[in-house]
């Protein structure tokens, strides 16, 4: 890249890098692209996506992620990505959050103890505090902050509270720490590599 | 009953497809309804839909745990299964769920050990029993108790009485019926009392509690007049003129919207009707019933199902698809407004002997032929439809049957199946669906009736009769 290209464009002076902590076991099959980075004891299953196009993710511990979910920080649909002027946003995920099956979140977001059950599809304008359970195949594109401790259930999207957050997973987490390894190879840390050109 | 939220974007979820090809069933009220959702009485030798039958229940059973009740029992229990509940929430079927709290011992109060506590649970709301503030209970089954309805005594007080009441009607009702006819029969008189609905419920358990007393329903001569009944006396309601007046903050408290109840779940649990989400308590699960359907005219069974209820077989079933050929659309062309199309039907036999079917247009001014829209030219001559062979498929060897089929009448001929072409003329334009209707005369022969005793021994064969229906096909909408 030229340094005339590198001086315009800031956010790309680091080659973009995946910072998987010690703790974690993400699989290979697994896709990461962009700036993400997985906190420890998070278990990313085969053939889940996490995509970093619009500005980098960060996972924070015990989240489970489970196959074909995608987490993907993407443009909002009437900014093409080389327009001027345009702030990467960081999409942050805090922990013990469980995103079930082919899930889709692009919330920027997200608190702890959250759980996106199969087939949800939660938009970016939703901020997902603790305790929030978005329920199978609801979409919420909503722009709004969804309280604490709320579920989300049903065809027309109901909603009511609990008294309660849901328990985190670490019976399963704990299992498939140790099972995964057995059948797959795991993602190691990439080192960014400071020299653009 | 579905309210869809305004900002469901989507399908409509499953409405219900236009039925395409119906039959008419000559009831006391005329009904059309596809072949799949029709009887057919043997014995009447005519169709019957579910509105001219008469429906009785066959058996209780609890859809979860599939456990059958006898109707006594049933009614004693409301419906309601003594194992299963509801979500009050989603109205799924609530799972019973373990955790592990520690306890003290009961030998050494100072040591804790892990005891199993339980609580109900929703796998598609996740409301959970501890929501509405019920303590997790140390069994799994049983431990859990519906809340008590304030008024169950007064209620059953008035119950009572009005079963005393409806009791003394029935027995004077009938004293003058026996009084105007003298030679009644005790039998007729069972059978009248039996179909009449019982007002306010009248239980045999009442009856029963009065050992003296004969049941009213046999041996209504025997009726014991001056019998000591136990009186039941019930206080009038009082009309209070004060009311209680609504709180204060009324109309200026912000509303907790995850807090009030939706109009479902709240007419669910009519005893309380809570207007608030932390008083839903679960119901018991309500019972389904198993129904059996019986003809008016000839008081024979059509349809029976199996007494246990993780069987789906039927002991019974005389559905119209099993005795009646079916016809069946197979390709419309696109339709013009009065230019002749030709139309591919099928036509199925369900029956195991040949069947000989004829199609006749509906006349002039036919008074079951009111909605259709076209001409149609059905063909003439007879079609000949083979019998159903079961093992027509493992059976490799050539038809040994030879139809002569018109090819310009007969499409295809494939086992118990023909295609056949009728020709369509729609004569009306616009928007509406074209509907061409045409009676089907096929032979039919009876099964189920006697074999007379004086027939010869080589005639097995049983008279055939022929059955006319009328069908109408609804072919769609004209091509634009």
């Amino acid at each position: 890249m030229k340094i005339c290209q590198l001086l315009a464009e800031p956010h790309r002076w680091l080659r973009p890098s995946v910072k998987i902590a010690a703790g974690a076991v993400v699989c290979v099959e697994s896709e990461i692209r962009g700036d993400v980075t997985i906190g420890p004891r998070t278990v990313v299953h085969p053939k889940a996506r996490i995509i970093a196009e619009a500005g980098p993710i960060v996972i924070g511990e015990g989240n489970l992620i489970e196959e074909q979910a995608l987490i993907i920080n993407s443009y909002p649909e009437n900014i093409t990505p080389d327009s001027e002027g345009v702030e990467p946003k960081t999409m942050t995920i805090g922990i013990n959050n469980v995103f079930e099956v082919g899930c889709v979140s692009q919330a920027l977001k997200i608190g702890d103890n959250n759980v996106i059950e199969s087939k949800a599809d939660v938009g970016r304008n939703v901020i997902l505090t603790s305790g929030c359970i978005i329920g199978a195949f609801c979409q919420v594109n909503t722009c709004e902050v969804i309280p604490d401790n709320t579920v989300l259930y049903g065809s027309g999207c109901l909603r009511r509270v609990q008294t309660e957050r849901p328990q985190p997973q670490t019976l399963q987490l704990d299992f498939l720490m140790k099972i995964l390894p057995n059948y797959h190879h795991l993602k190691k840390t990439v080192k960014a590599s400071q020299n653009p050109s | 009953m579905e309210t869809l939220c305004p900002c469901w974007v989507g399908e409509h979820p499953a409405e219900p497809k236009p039925d395409r090809v119906i039959y008419l069933v000559r009831g006391e009220k005329k009904t059309r309804s596809p072949l799949s959702q029709l009887y057919f009485c043997r014995y009447c030798s005519e169709l019957r839909s579910l509105e001219c039958v008469s429906h009785e229940v066959d058996s209780h059973y609890c859809p979860s745990c599939l456990e059958n009740m006898p109707s006594a029992e049933a009614k004693l229990k409301k419906n309601r299964c003594a194992n299963c509940f509801d979500c009050p929430c989603c109205m799924h079927t609530l799972s019973t769920r373990a955790t592990n709290i520690p306890a003290p011992m009961p030998d050494d109060p100072t040591k804790t050990t892990m005891k199993k506590a339980y609580y109900l649970a929703c796998g598609f709301c996740r409301w959970t029993s501890r929501d509405v503030g019920m303590a997790d209970k140390s069994v799994a089954s049983g431990g859990w108790q519906e809340p008590e309805n304030p008024h169950t005594q007064r209620i059953n007080k008035l119950i009572e009485y009005y079963q005393q009441l409806a009791q003394r009607e029935r027995q004077e009702r009938d004293r003058k019926k026996m009084a105007r006819r003298r030679q009644c029969m005790p039998m007729a008189f069972s059978q009248h009392t039996i179909h009449v609905v019982e007002k306010y419920g009248l239980g045999t358990r009442l009856q029963r509690q009065r050992a003296g007393a004969p049941l009213s329903s046999l041996a209504g001569l025997t009726l014991k007049e001056g019998e000591d009944q136990k009186e039941i006396i019930i206080e009038p309601a009082q009309a209070l003129d004060e009311v209680e007046p609504l709180p204060e903050d009324c109309y200026t408290r912000p509303i907790n919207l995850p807090e009030v109840t939706t109009l479902r779940q709240r007419l669910l649990q009519p005893d309380f009707q809570p207007s608030g989400a932390s008083q839903l308590h679960p119901k018991h699960k309500h019972l389904l019933m198993k129904r059996s359907l019986r003809c008016r005219k000839c008081e024979h069974n059509l349809s029976k199902p199996e007494f246990n209820p993780t069987s789906i077989k039927f002991k019974i079933q005389l559905v119209a698809v099993s005795y009646i050929p079916e016809v069946r659309i197979m390709s419309i062309p696109n339709l013009r407004y009065m230019k002749e199309s030709q139309v591919l039907l099928t036509l199925t036999n369900p029956v195991e002997n040949l069947t000989h079917v004829t199609l006749v247009a509906c006349e002039e001014g036919d008074p079951e032929d009111v909605n259709s829209t076209a001409k149609v030219m059905v063909p003439t001559k007879e079609l000949v439809l083979a019998g159903k062979d079961a093992a027509a498929d493992y059976d490799e060897l050539a038809e040994p049957q030879d139809f002569q089929d018109d090819p310009d009448v007969v499409a295809f001929r494939k086992s118990n199946k023909i295609g056949f072409f009728i020709k369509v003329v729609p004569q009306k334009e616009g928007d509406t669906d074209v509907l061409v209707s045409f009676k089907i005369r096929h032979d039919f022969r009876n099964l189920a009736a006697p074999i007379r005793p004086n027939e010869e021994a080589g005639d097995a064969t049983t008279e055939a009769i022929w059955l006319t229906h009328h069908v109408e096909l609804s072919l769609g909408p004209l091509a634009p």
